[in-house]
């Protein structure tokens, strides 16, 4: 196909809100699920992705794009993925991770987990409940209980809640 | 910072498997952190894909993930797993002492929700080599992992022809990855909280008069009062009679004879072993709990029991002798024993003034005692700043202790770092009707830069010989990586008519005799590296070869054959110097 005439495939993909974006076939197969649309041929018209919405899939094309446009050099692709997540809030990774599950692109969802741990990391319970806007729902007795039963981790542990 | 008002949807909304993903990531406290914010999130972080992911994360080469499938059937979940993963994974590896000289090599691995501590034998490699002939070991420990995920120790020992476990605790802040140092120590304890309180009260109030009594004695022999809680006398602070005979008697009274059907494999050869691993798991951690809630824990004993076995241990060893298995035994002989005991130690009190030399150690020893009212025996995994010579640590040889070996992981650079196996001659350790066996040589190779050279160093861990030439932890050759050697490969075919073929080479020195036992000297030689994958370390004048060939210890330990284990500090630490094989001849 593409790689065989030389000129460069464009594959339409429709996003669930009715969005609809073009992109390059060679960047837009880095997602698994999509290559194998391209592969049992039901590429030809647009591709409907029904699990993503339309200013995440801006997000998702932005970055197949720019990943691809590096050739095979795992520092510069990873520098590119750092700085591409550094302006993300919480909420549009969390988007970002369910889209990257959903289209199965082990980088960009690896990138994105990472990034989403990073942070939740060496944070305090309190931080995490202010953070996520969560109530705490324990009866004072549950919550010993629990903090009881986790108390091998917390061994030589300190938090870090300045962010 | 403005609350994200979606952010628990978010959280919880993510599918089980992305958040797994996500919290391979993160430290179990911070998994848990998570979990104590909310039930639903502590639903979330509790499932078992959660915390597989974390036992995963902790990369331990020799548990893969079908192994970790087969231990789950065992404990309560994953999390359970990861936490007694995290206690004790730091222990996996190569644990020596110095002596005896042939060498004292624990290799730590695990067996079945456990670790098992294997001391390699000083053997000879019989004749059908390394691959085909069991290796000898023995028991030296075991840590267990209970349905919940704590680790119960069991010190192996052998006396009077019965095998026994001596349980104990396991000392390991979880947050020591780099322990190099395993202690074993008497520690004194508090009686739990809890237990059987109907059983316990009438004894308390004994052992309240017990415990004055001791007071007073033990002040009136230090001449000076003491506040037991806020100063701790450490174990090791004592002297090294003290810290023998205290060990001495906790394992003289703190033991099981171990059941038959428990005294069978250690660690799984095959699929079908599982069965009977996990019901000889169940029969030790039934010893274990059963005497940990009684009120007498047998993994400890009453301290003023000790200050009277320690205080007249010649002519107590008949008393020492027929105990003690069941904590009813222990018991009972504690309550009968206490008058005793306190007419002992006052007739001792009298015969002490006359030795004041001793009398400072008594002291300390009083108040190492008088800080709980109880011992026990336990495991302490430290991390102490060690020097070494040529990759080999300086050992305290009053200790009883084990020494980790750094194995430094396999790079591309340090291709040879690892352990080995060695026999002298050609064709390498096998075969030759003639001859029966060769001493088999464990040796870990190392990396080293020295004065601007990287050097390969061939450290000797143990060594199959009867009578031992060079020191334990001698290097038995030192080359320069950068420097090939300009002497031919002196042999040209392995025995079967194949060519050999040198891949590389390397100049440098082997040990030697030099100037008496202590400091060995060197002469001149190469390492060859062979096409096969062996190690040929030749010396140039007396065209002597070492050979040597990878070794995956843990699958010959898992072919290998149990011998009988010494009596049980011995078989952790042998403090005595010996340049002969103290573990054969059984």
């Amino acid at each position: 196909m593409a790689a065989e005439t030389g000129t460069p495939t464009t594959l339409t993909l429709k996003s669930n809100d009715d969005e609809l974006f073009s992109v390059a076939e060679s960047a837009a197969i880095l997602s698994v699920t999509i290559r194998n649309m391209v592969e049992d041929g039901c590429a030809g018209g647009v591709i409907p992705l029904d699990n993503v919405d339309g200013k995440t899939l801006a997000s998702v094309i932005t970055y197949m794009n720019g990943i691809s446009a590096i050739p095979a050099d795992e520092e510069k692709k990873k520098s590119y993925r750092d700085k591409f997540l550094s302006d993300k809030d919480f909420e549009t990774l969390a988007d970002m991770v369910l889209a990257a599950n959903y289209l199965n692109m082990s980088c960009l969802m690896d990138a994105v987990s990472a990034k989403i741990a990073q942070v939740m990391e060496k944070k305090s319970v309190g931080w995490v409940r202010r953070k996520f806007g969560i109530e705490n729902d324990y009866t004072p007795e549950e919550e010993a209980a629990v903090k009881e039963e986790h108390k091998w981790t917390f061994e030589g542990v300190e938090t870090d809640d300045d962010n | 910072m403005l609350p994200d008002l979606c952010g628990s949807r978010l959280l919880l909304s993510l599918p089980d498997d992305i958040f797994s993903v996500i919290t391979s990531s993160l430290s179990p406290s911070d998994v848990c952190s998570l979990g104590l914010a909310c039930r639903d999130l502590n639903a979330v972080v509790s499932s078992d894909k959660v915390w597989l992911a974390q036992c995963s994360k902790l990369g331990i080469k020799l548990l893969p993930l079908s192994t970790l499938v087969e231990w789950r059937k065992g404990v309560l979940s994953y999390r359970a797993l990861c936490r007694f993963l995290i206690d004790v994974h730091p222990l996996i590896g190569i644990w020596v002492h110095q002596n005896p000289e042939l060498g004292n090599v624990v290799y730590v691995m695990p067996g079945f929700l456990s670790l098992v501590g294997c001391r390699i034998i000083p053997q000879e490699v019989g004749p059908l080599g390394l691959e085909e002939g069991p290796i000898l070991w023995t028991p030296v420990f075991e840590i267990i992992c209970n349905h919940v995920g704590s680790a119960s120790f069991f010190l192996h020992g052998r006396e009077r022809g019965d095998d026994y476990v001596y349980p104990g605790l396991l000392k390991n802040s979880s947050a020591d990855k780099n322990c190099n140092v395993l202690l074993l120590e008497v520690e004194p304890r508090h009686q739990s909280e809890g237990g059987k309180l109907t059983y316990s009260k009438s004894f308390a109030r004994e052992l309240d008069n017990e415990v004055s009594l001791s007071n007073k004695l033990s002040r009136s022999c230090s001449g000076r009062v003491s506040n037991s809680k806020s100063q701790k006398m450490p174990f090791s602070r004592l002297g090294f009679g003290d810290r023998r005979r205290l060990l001495d008697v906790v394992t003289s009274q703190i033991r099981n004879i171990v059941p038959k059907e428990a005294n069978v494999m250690l660690f799984p050869r095959s699929k079908n072993d599982f069965g009977v691993l996990y019901e000889r798991r169940l029969l030790l951690l039934q010893m274990y709990d059963e005497e940990s809630s009684s009120p007498f824990n047998p993994t400890e004993l009453g301290s003023s029991d000790v200050c009277k076995s320690l205080e007249c241990t010649t002519t107590t060893t008949s008393v020492d002798q027929c105990h003690v298995t069941k904590s009813k035994t222990l018991s009972g002989f504690l309550k009968n024993g206490l008058k005793h005991i306190l007419r002992k130690s006052s007739v001792d009190q009298e015969s002490q003034k006359s030795t004041s030399s001793s009398s400072r150690c008594q002291s300390k020893l009083h108040e190492f005692l008088r800080s709980g009212d109880r011992v026990g025996l336990s495991l302490r995994a430290a991390t102490m700043k060690l020097s070494s010579y040529r990759a080999w640590p300086n050992m305290h040889d009053s200790r009883f202790a084990l020494y980790k070996l750094p194995l430094h992981p396999s790079n591309a650079c340090d291709e040879y770092a690892g352990l080995w196996g060695a026999t002298f001659g050609w064709p390498p350790g096998r075969k030759s009707e003639e001859k029966p066996g060769k001493a088999l040589f464990l040796i870990l190779i190392s990396y080293e830069e020295s004065e601007g050279e990287k050097l390969m160093i061939g450290t000797k861990i143990l060594e199959g010989t009867s009578y031992v030439l060079h020191p334990n932890g001698s290097a038995m050759f030192i080359v320069n990586v950068n420097q090939p050697s300009m002497e031919l490969f002196p042999i040209e075919s392995d025995g079967e008519s194949n060519y050999i073929e040198v891949k590389r080479s390397f100049s440098g020195e082997g040990v030697a005799n030099g100037y008496g036992f202590r400091y060995p000297g060197s002469k001149p030689g190469s390492l060859f590296v062979l096409e096969n994958g062996l190690l040929v370390f030749m010396w140039k004048e007396s065209r002597v070869v070492l050979t040597l060939q990878r070794l995956d210890l843990g699958e010959l330990l898992r072919k290998g054959e149990r011998v009988n284990s010494l009596s049980p500090i011995s078989n952790f630490a042998y403090l005595t110097k010996t340049y002969s094989n103290v573990y054969s001849g059984f």
